[in-house]
């Protein structure tokens, strides 16, 4: 036997585990309550980090993404543009009591919205206690988002990393890159229409980055959302 | 020696209180009844000495005494006799700090060491009584060595009567039992054993009656012969947790205003502390020192306030996070003038009791939330032009009108909802605050071209109109007519939400479906 081969024998004859790779320990989820979005992702969206949620039918995730956190964990949504619409959460299944709500941009503060998001998501993530935390950026402009410096999503990324807080982003189109997790991509693929009255959406979501398992990626599923009088 | 105001029939002098002297006068020497009692069948709680002449009773229906004619009645009101009670402690608190109030229309007076002050015991009982008087109740004054004999004194004789050292059995003797604490049964015992008075049951063998009425008896037979030694129960006033102060120049910098606020905090937990007792309700304010130019060219002071109250969801005694709340709160305002004075008060309450579960789900911790929620707020705002909440705890308004919320202090505190509703996914809808303007082209009566980003794009499905209106009794009347449109933009297909507001004659767009 070599002697490194030897070695190694007498190292693992008494620490078994000294050349084992570690092994990650499974990161919670929550889900989101569409069992196509949930199968996609493999249990939902990922806690103790950043995933990003865009495109066309986010928000619909996010109010049952919202009404499923809610029933286990307190929730913040810090709203960009105050486009939540109570309503239709209520509608869905969320429980205000566990939920705050930030609305920024509505007084009058020097700091635009966008900015204003950032420094009430930090400020959330630095008190903890939040099972969830959403920022809505989906009526943010492209261009101010482009600017948003990568160090900040990164700093994002490395604070919830130690934290059992999910944190979602809603955008457009993703920005975070390697920063987050989770990058879930929707579009509407048609709308159901009876007579007259809109009944509902088929949502497609498509997994564009998932750093859980390679063959996982770009897995795509499509799935029915009714409206709230269907 | 003990003194003690008793007021007799205290309804009926309590009801005549808020009068004046000469009718107050005038009605002691008619009949009043005083009755209570549910509106269909009042009864009578209370009589003065003229209506039991009358042959009145308590426990008569209002009908009843109604015959006799020339009677005055009156309700029972019972702030009327928490306020003559509160006068009668203050007449006491005039010769004693020590009073217990032993029930509505008695004040047992402490007077160890009055004597230099108000002179002997009859002198003290008259000064007593002449202050009584003036506040507009008759007293029956008693003063004894033992508080619970002039308490009986005071409720069985009437005027004054003093009662010497060692006197008390002799002179509680023709009292009748009834001022007794009995029970309606154990009364029922010693009248049919024939113990009507004091004097009887002070007679009495010891021994006998303690085996035949127990302890109870032999309390009994104490308190007959004015031998029952007890301390009062005192009232003690609500500690008062304030503090103030007052600069020798008025300070302009947030850093001079804090150290000072730090300080006083720090002495107000202390004191809370001391008390075991903690706050969830903190009162600042601010004098301010405003200078103002008169006419012939000096310079005026005058006063300007700045008031803030804090409201915790969580009583607290940690001055660092009162300290922390106010110089967030101080740091987003600006101040006209300098400030002259501080005046911090604090509102007491119990400390929070938090007992952990291990089936609860993981919350912020209050006191942590709260700085939070004071830093966000002073990166959002406090409230949006509506004076709705920046943030804060979503809530549902009661009525039809489209969009409308309210937003509620959020708390850790507070328990999570315990009904579980269903959950389905469904499709949300992205509000635009305000609504964007928009125009509409119609054919016929539905929209074929909607005004959205300065564009007009083609209709391509239409769900309409869904019309509502309401508070057409109010100024902030609405009535608005709604669709659900598809339109066609660069990105594709958008499904939007359109309505007319039909009070302005105007097409908004509410939101988009996403």
């Amino acid at each position: 036997m070599p002697a490194l081969a030897l070695l190694r024998a007498q190292i693992e004859s008494r620490i078994p585990s000294a050349f084992a790779p570690m092994r990650r320990p499974e990161t919670p989820r929550i889900l989101t309550g569409i069992a196509g979005v949930d199968s996609l992702t493999e249990g939902g969206i990922p806690m103790q980090a950043l995933s990003e949620i865009c495109g066309s039918g986010k928000t619909t995730v996010l109010l049952s993404l919202l009404a499923q956190a809610s029933r286990q964990h307190y929730c913040a949504l810090v709203d960009a543009r105050d486009s939540f619409d109570p309503e239709t959460a209520k509608a869905a299944g969320a429980d205000f009591s566990r939920l705050l709500w930030v609305r920024c941009g509505k007084s009058r503060q020097k700091l635009p919205p966008l900015e204003q998001a950032f420094k009430v998501a930090d400020m959330l993530l630095q008190s903890s206690g939040f099972g969830l935390i959403a920022v809505d950026l989906g009526d943010i402009g492209e261009k101010a988002l482009r600017k948003v410096p990568l160090s900040s999503w990164f700093r994002f990324s490395r604070v919830v990393e130690n934290q059992p807080t999910a944190l979602v982003f809603l955008e457009r189109q993703p920005h975070a890159t390697s920063c987050a997790r989770l990058v879930l991509q929707l579009s509407t693929a048609s709308a159901n229409i009876a007579g007259n009255l809109l009944t509902g959406f088929t949502l497609h979501a498509d997994v564009v980055r998932t750093r859980e398992k390679k063959h996982a990626q770009s897995a795509a599923a499509s799935f029915l959302v009714k409206t709230q009088w269907a | 020696m003990f003194a003690c105001i008793f007021i007799p029939d205290f309804p009926v002098q309590a009801s005549l209180l808020p009068e004046t002297k000469e009718t107050r006068d005038r009605l002691r020497c008619r009949p009043v009844a005083i009755f209570d009692g549910p509106s269909n069948l009042p009864r009578i709680a209370a009589i003065n000495d003229s209506a039991r002449a009358l042959g009145i009773e308590p426990g008569m229906t209002r009908l009843q005494v109604e015959t006799y004619g020339g009677v005055q009645l009156r309700e029972r009101f019972a702030d009327l006799e928490d306020e003559a009670q509160e006068v009668l402690l203050e007449c006491g608190k005039a010769f004693s700090p020590v009073l217990e109030s032993t029930f509505p229309g008695a004040v047992l007076l402490d007077l160890a060491g009055t004597q230099r002050l108000f002179g002997v015991p009859q002198h003290t009982a008259c000064k007593i009584a002449v202050r009584v008087r003036q506040a507009g109740l008759h007293p029956q004054i008693a003063v004894a060595a033992n508080p619970d004999a002039a308490l009986y004194a005071a409720q069985g004789f009437p005027g004054i009567t003093v009662i010497a050292q060692g006197e008390e059995a002799r002179t509680l003797a023709p009292l009748p039992i009834g001022l007794l604490p009995l029970t309606p049964a154990r009364l029922d015992t010693l009248q049919a054993w024939g113990i009507h008075t004091f004097g009887a049951l002070a007679a009495l063998p010891s021994v006998a009656l303690v085996e035949r009425l127990g302890q109870e008896g032999f309390a009994l037979q104490n308190l007959a012969q004015g031998r029952a030694a007890r301390t009062l129960r005192p009232i003690a006033a609500p500690p008062a947790f304030n503090a103030s102060y007052e600069f020798d120049d008025p300070v302009e910098t947030l850093e001079s205003l804090a150290f000072v606020l730090n300080r006083l905090l720090d002495e107000l937990c202390a004191d809370l502390i001391s008390h075991a007792l903690s706050t969830n309700e903190l009162k600042l304010t601010l004098y301010l020192e405003v200078m103002q130019r008169r006419h012939d060219g000096r310079d005026e002071r005058s006063g300007e306030e700045y008031v803030h109250h804090w409201k915790l969801p969580v009583a607290t005694q940690d001055h660092a996070l009162l300290f922390t709340l106010m110089r967030l709160d101080l740091e987003r305002n600006t101040f006209s003038a300098p400030v002259r004075e501080i005046f911090l008060e604090a509102v007491p309450s119990k400390p929070r009791l938090a007992q952990g579960n291990l089936f609860a789900p993981p919350s912020p911790e209050a006191e942590k939330l709260e700085i939070t929620l004071a830093r966000i707020r002073g990166v959002v705002g406090v409230t949006d032009e509506e004076q709705c909440n920046c943030a804060g705890m979503p809530r549902l308004v009661d009525t039809h009108r489209p969009d409308a919320f309210s937003v509620d202090a959020f708390s850790s505190a507070k328990p999570g909802s315990t009904t579980v509703s269903a959950l389905a996914p469904m499709i949300a809808l992205r509000a635009f605050r305000p609504a964007l303007e928009s125009a509409v082209e119609l054919t016929g009566n539905t929209p074929h071209f909607v005004r959205l980003w300065k564009k007009y794009r083609r209709v391509l499905a239409a769900s309409g109109p869904w019309c509502s209106s309401g508070d057409w009794w109010k100024d902030s009347i609405w009535s608005r007519e709604e669709w659900d449109v598809a339109l066609q933009t660069t990105d594709g297909v958008g499904y939007y939400r359109i309505y007319l507001d039909r009070i302005k004659k105007q097409w908004f767009v509410a939101g988009v479906f996403d």
